[in-house]
């Protein structure tokens, strides 16, 4: 789409990994954040240049761990992966077999990995039953492809794993620890919805070679250490609703062309580096054109977007009620803006017809606050 | 979040300064607790990096691992660690008093209180327990005999942390935001720093500058456990290396430290924050339940208890669920009873009312359905502006009169009409005082603390097939004490 | 002393480098970054001048020795892991993963350069399928190519040979009266937890029963795996000239496709 090409400039394209889209699934309801995702910009360097650098990233040591974890899980054929499938999945001795497709006779390009993971897919799909040697077990580093509203989005899962029983599991690794049988339930969560995404694209895989779909479980093997030593363990975790809520958002980011539509023309986030690589263009220049996709900002964008503290900034120069959070503004019966709640609570403002409700619960709100704090000395 | 809450936190944002949700103070603060900020390296379950802990904000202790990979080193730190707090702990079980009850039972005069950042931190400090806890001083793995020891109570403290209402493990993050509503959104509040720069900004600065340069991770580092991608990098890593290739600590205790000691300071200035509240009238009875707890674990620990197990028997997880509802309700309740601001919440719902009484009829006694005897039921008319959705039926109690139950008998607009059922002595008039009088402020709510009784749950041995019969006794095993770490 | 003012000078440049990088000012940060680097050089040197070059005078014996003592000792194609871990439990230790990258690379080098120069070469692996250098496996050029090459199988097949060819190893060092080092247990009772019916509980595992249970496995896949590697080493034979069949053939297809950044 060169509609995007124009609004990313000459810069390549960034990659996007199930994680960002995964992300991109959690705020929909967020042009800015679709504009940008589609058009492959470098969120990164936009937020530095505006001013507004995203202080996150992984540290250097989780990235160290998580790849140790899953040099073991995988060492020696996946000796370790195939105990844990044996157990889980029920895999025969004879399913052992091992593909690994992180380059195709040293040939490390998306389209040709991706050609050959669907290859590998196909016959293991139209295999004999029984013929592990022709169908395979386990496919290492593949890679997928997803639509993305217009852009082509390689996706690169862990393992996938096929089972005589016709069966394809996604396998995701990941280093963070099952104690007593219980881990972290906030990452156990992110690790379904990144992996929804790799069942959804296996998915779309399938039905275009013409593949049933439903013959990728929706059950993913989530691989991690048990409790305080390396050794590592694995569990099913049932991503169907993961799925249904990725499907819902993402249908609604093929409708970025009607975003597009509304953006002026020539409007670009080209940061116009010079040959040394760096911006020429003024950070007030560049905030300009950002404003003109509406973003809409939530606290969770903090911890998930780059742009996050560019638009919590623009919220703040609003009063957007967006700032207090989803929780807060529910209550606040979606007014949006601060001076306006408390122009209703304070009766200095008309509610609107459909304020009405919502004025009275804060005039009383008010009243009540400033009696019950009277004695406190700090009521305004 | 509710809606008065919602709305104090557009104050805020309003005012550049956090608004309180609170009159008093709704949490035991002790006059000597123990600060203890932990850190652990980035992608570890439970490898510690280091740790700041004291109950003197002008002398912090630094605790260092300098290899967080090396396991000797681990298990040196966990033991310095409880060299500190094993003894802070065990004077608190020295002193007790026996309380009078149908079965009498000992209580701790006083218990310890542990402060930590916030929830991670009491997630850690549970982690840190199990990793300890099931160690031994002798067999393949042997660690100093004080680490299990502190991994017994680090266990108990992070269950204590559950339990609604008890202030023995704190998250001080949480503890401000249940009195302060800031202009920015609760999850901005997880940061420390943040959230006392909107509750106390230095001189010069609104809340919300204060809060902006608490994010600024070189300037402020976070409170921990997770220290900051960029310090890993740049200067953690570096200071490791630097350790094995010399073998000298400096540099990453420097590197720790300069983490810590803001986080330090933050804490210290968040206790004085909260220090300046009253205290709530139900918190002395909530803190005796923690000092009765205490004690228990502390005498089951000094005649050689084995440590908890790793998972709960079917009948303990029912009576521990049933107790912590029964607690969230009591602590609900109480707190509504003890402050006119968390009172408010309820007068929005309408399920309680304040205003004045205009009238009182003292004499009134009816026969109740079912006696024969005519007994005192006076009637109160309150006058009020609160929006009141209560029906006739409904019992009420009064923050005045928390042990005296009222009926609804009617409700008018702008007044409602109570009978008193109870709390008015045994003479044939109601005892004076125990009524309302004319042009008394009043408030009264629908609110139940419930009665204590526990659900009677069966014994342990009775465990029902259902739930996989009768439990084992727990006997920890080698394999306990063998787990490597990685 | 010199030390101390060294250390000073870098933590001080660390400060200014991440205040400078926090306000984005990233000539600056370049400027910095180079003088914190020449600064932790410095630091190096005055702590243990010249180390490197006393220790190749006198150490261990040279990586590529190590490698082909272990990989003799297994008998099939390995990855630097177990190399080195083989290396561990029999060999005394001291070799290190990290020099194992560009082995191979260098390997091929000497040999294009002087194919008879060496009695044996480090090579690669070769793909069954493509007959292209299998990633991260390291083999011996006297083996024959069926050994040399790998299918689907044989990942798992090799690994059960290794266990079995490890587990021999420990018996034969135990009658011979020196017994195998506790590295050596460790190592087999690793691999025996990923070979059903190899190890029982948490104890060490026994090695008479670690072959029993590995040949078991190997009977159910040998058939197919042998049959595999035959074809495609007679292939191999066939079509790949001297330094292919030692390195692999390589795979090129034209426009291999714009790379991409990744976020």
């Amino acid at each position: 789409m060169s509609r995007l090409d124009a609004l990313r400039g000459p810069e390549p394209a960034v990659d996007h990994n199930a994680r960002t889209i995964a992300a991109l699934a959690a705020n929909p309801g967020c042009d800015r954040r679709a504009v940008f995702d589609a058009a492959g910009v470098d969120k990164q360097a936009i937020a530095r240049h505006l001013g507004y650098p995203a202080p996150f990233g992984q540290s250097v040591f989780a990235i160290t761990r998580a790849r140790a974890f899953e040099e073991l899980v995988k060492a020696d054929g996946c000796a370790h992966l195939l105990r844990l499938l044996r157990e889980l999945l029920g895999l025969t001795v004879a399913e052992v077999a091992y593909d690994d497709i992180a380059d195709v006779g040293g040939n490390a390009s998306h389209a040709v990995r991706h050609a050959r993971t669907r290859a590998l897919l196909r016959r293991a799909a139209t295999a004999p039953p029984g013929d592990v040697a022709a169908a395979g077990t386990l496919f290492d580093h593949p890679l997928l492809r997803l639509d993305m509203g217009g852009a082509e989005v390689y996706l690169e899962p862990d393992v996938i794993a096929f089972q005589a029983r016709g069966r394809f599991h996604v396998i995701a690794i990941k280093s963070f620890a099952v104690i007593d049988g219980q881990a972290d339930p906030a990452r156990v969560a992110a690790a379904a919805r990144q992996a929804a995404v790799y069942v959804h694209a296996l998915r779309r895989l399938f039905e275009e070679e013409g593949l049933d779909p439903a013959r990728v479980a929706h059950d993913v093997v989530l691989v991690c250490p048990k409790d305080f030593a390396n050794t590592p363990t694995a569990t099913l975790v049932d991503v169907r609703q993961q799925l249904s809520v990725l499907a819902r958002q993402l249908s609604r980011l093929t409708r970025v062309d009607r975003i597009l539509d509304r953006l002026p023309p020539g409007l670009t986030f080209d940061l116009r580096k010079d040959a040394d690589g760096t911006p020429t263009r003024s950070s007030a220049d560049l905030a300009q054109a950002v404003r003109k996709v509406p973003a809409r900002f939530a606290p969770d964008c903090l911890s998930s977007c780059d742009m996050a503290y560019f638009c919590r900034a623009e919220a703040r120069e609003r009063g957007s009620t967006d700032l207090l959070g989803r929780a807060a503004r529910d209550e606040l019966g979606g007014v949006a803006s601060v001076p306006a709640v408390l122009a209703l609570a304070e009766g200095t403002r008309e509610p609107a017809a459909d304020e009405v409700e919502i004025a009275a619960q804060l005039r009383l709100a008010h009243r009540l606050y400033a009696e019950t704090t009277r004695a406190m000395g700090t009521v305004a | 979040m509710s809606l008065l809450t919602a709305y104090a936190r557009a104050r805020a944002v309003r005012e550049g300064r956090a608004q309180p949700i609170a009159t008093v103070r709704h949490l035991h603060l002790s006059p000597r607790p123990l600060v203890f900020i932990p850190l652990r390296l980035a992608g570890e379950a439970a490898a510690p990096l280091g740790a700041m802990v004291g109950t003197d904000p002008a002398e912090p202790r630094l605790l260092v691992v300098p290899q967080p990979r090396d396991r000797d080193l681990r298990f040196a730190f966990v033991a310095e660690l409880a060299a500190i707090m094993l003894p802070y702990i065990q004077r608190y079980a020295a002193a007790t008093e026996t309380v009078e009850a149908k079965t009498p039972y000992e209580r701790s005069l006083d218990a310890p209180q542990i402060l930590v950042p916030n929830p991670r931190g009491v997630a850690f400090t549970r982690l840190l327990g199990r990793s300890c806890r099931f160690r031994r001083p002798d067999g393949p793995y042997p660690v100093h005999p004080s680490v299990p020891l502190l991994g017994q109570w680090l266990t108990f403290l992070a269950d204590r942390a559950e339990f609604p209402g008890s202030s023995m493990l704190v998250a001080m993050t949480d503890a401000l935001a249940a009195h302060w509503a800031t202009g920015q959104s609760q999850v901005e509040d997880g940061n420390l720093a943040a959230l006392v720069g909107w509750i106390d900004p230095p001189d010069g600065m609104t809340g919300p500058e204060a809060a902006a340069a608490a994010e600024d991770m070189v300037w402020s580092p976070p409170a921990g456990p997770e220290t900051a991608p960029d310090f890993d990098a740049q200067v953690l890593a570096p200071a490791i290396r630097a350790y094995a290739a010399s073998g000298s600590d400096v540099q990453v205790r420097d590197a720790v430290r300069s983490q810590l000691e803001p986080t330090w300071k933050v804490m210290w200035r968040a206790v004085e924050l909260l220090r300046r509240l009253p205290e709530a009238g139900g918190v002395a009875g909530r803190w005796e339940r923690d000092r009765a707890e205490f004690t228990r674990e502390a005498v089951r620990i000094a005649e050689g208890g084995p440590p908890r197990g790793r998972h709960d028997s079917a009948v303990g997880a029912a009576v521990r669920l049933s107790t912590m509802e029964r607690a969230q309700q009591a602590y609900e309740v109480q707190r509504a009873l003890d402050d006119p601001l968390v009172m408010a919440e309820h007068r929005m719902a309408g399920k309680a009312f304040a205003g004045r009484v205009v009238h009182v009829e003292v004499e009134r006694k009816i026969v109740p359905p079912g006696r024969t005897r005519p007994v005192n039921r006076p009637l109160v008319t309150v006058a009020t502006d609160d929006p009141v959705r209560l029906a006739p039926g409904d019992v009420l109690i009064s923050p005045a009169r928390p042990k005296q139950h009222c009926e609804v008998v009617e409700v008018r607009q702008g007044e409602v009409v109570l009978q008193v059922n109870d709390g008015m002595g045994r003479g044939a008039r109601p005892a004076p005082g125990s009524v309302p009088e004319i042009g008394e402020s009043v408030c009264y709510a629908d609110l139940d603390p419930g009665d204590g009784r526990g659900f009677p749950f069966p014994s342990k041995e009775e465990t029902p097939w259902t739930h996989g019969g009768p439990p084992a006794e727990y006997v920890p095993t080698d394999e306990d004490a063998m787990e490597e770490w990685s | 002393m010199k030390l101390e003012v060294l250390e000073e000078r870098i933590i001080h440049l660390r400060q200014q480098v991440r205040r400078a990088m926090a306000a984005g000012e990233r000539a600056r940060v370049r400027g910095l970054r180079a003088e914190l680097r020449a600064a932790e050089r410095a630091w190096e040197e005055a702590l243990e001048p010249r180390f490197e070059f006393e220790f190749e005078a006198s150490g261990p014996p040279p990586v590529r020795e190590s490698v082909h003592r272990a990989l003799s000792l297994l008998g099939v194609p390995a990855a630097a892991r177990l190399i080195v871990a083989v290396d561990e439990a029999f060999h005394g230790g001291g070799l290190l993963g990290e020099r194992l990258t560009g082995l191979l690379r260098d390997e091929e080098r000497a040999f294009r350069a002087a194919p008879h120069a060496r009695p044996y070469r480090l090579c690669a692996a070769l793909t069954a399928d493509l007959l292209s250098p299998a990633r991260g496996l390291i083999a011996v050029s006297t083996w024959p190519l069926e050994v040399r090459v790998v299918g689907p199988l044989s990942a798992r097949t090799g690994f059960l040979t290794s266990a079995v060819r490890i587990a021999e190893e420990i018996i034969r060092l135990r009658e011979s009266g020196t017994d195998a080092a506790p590295a050596a247990y460790r190592l087999l009772t690793r691999m025996a937890r990923n070979i059903p019916g190899a190890v029982e509980g948490y104890g060490p595992a026994d090695p008479a029963t670690v072959i029993a249970a590995a040949r078991a496995e190997l009977a159910v896949h040998e058939p197919a795996d042998r049959a595999r590697r035959s074809a495609a080493a007679a292939r191999a034979a066939h079509r790949l000239d001297p330094a292919e069949q030692l390195f692999g053939a390589r795979l090129r297809t034209a426009g291999a496709g714009r790379t991409r950044r990744t976020a």
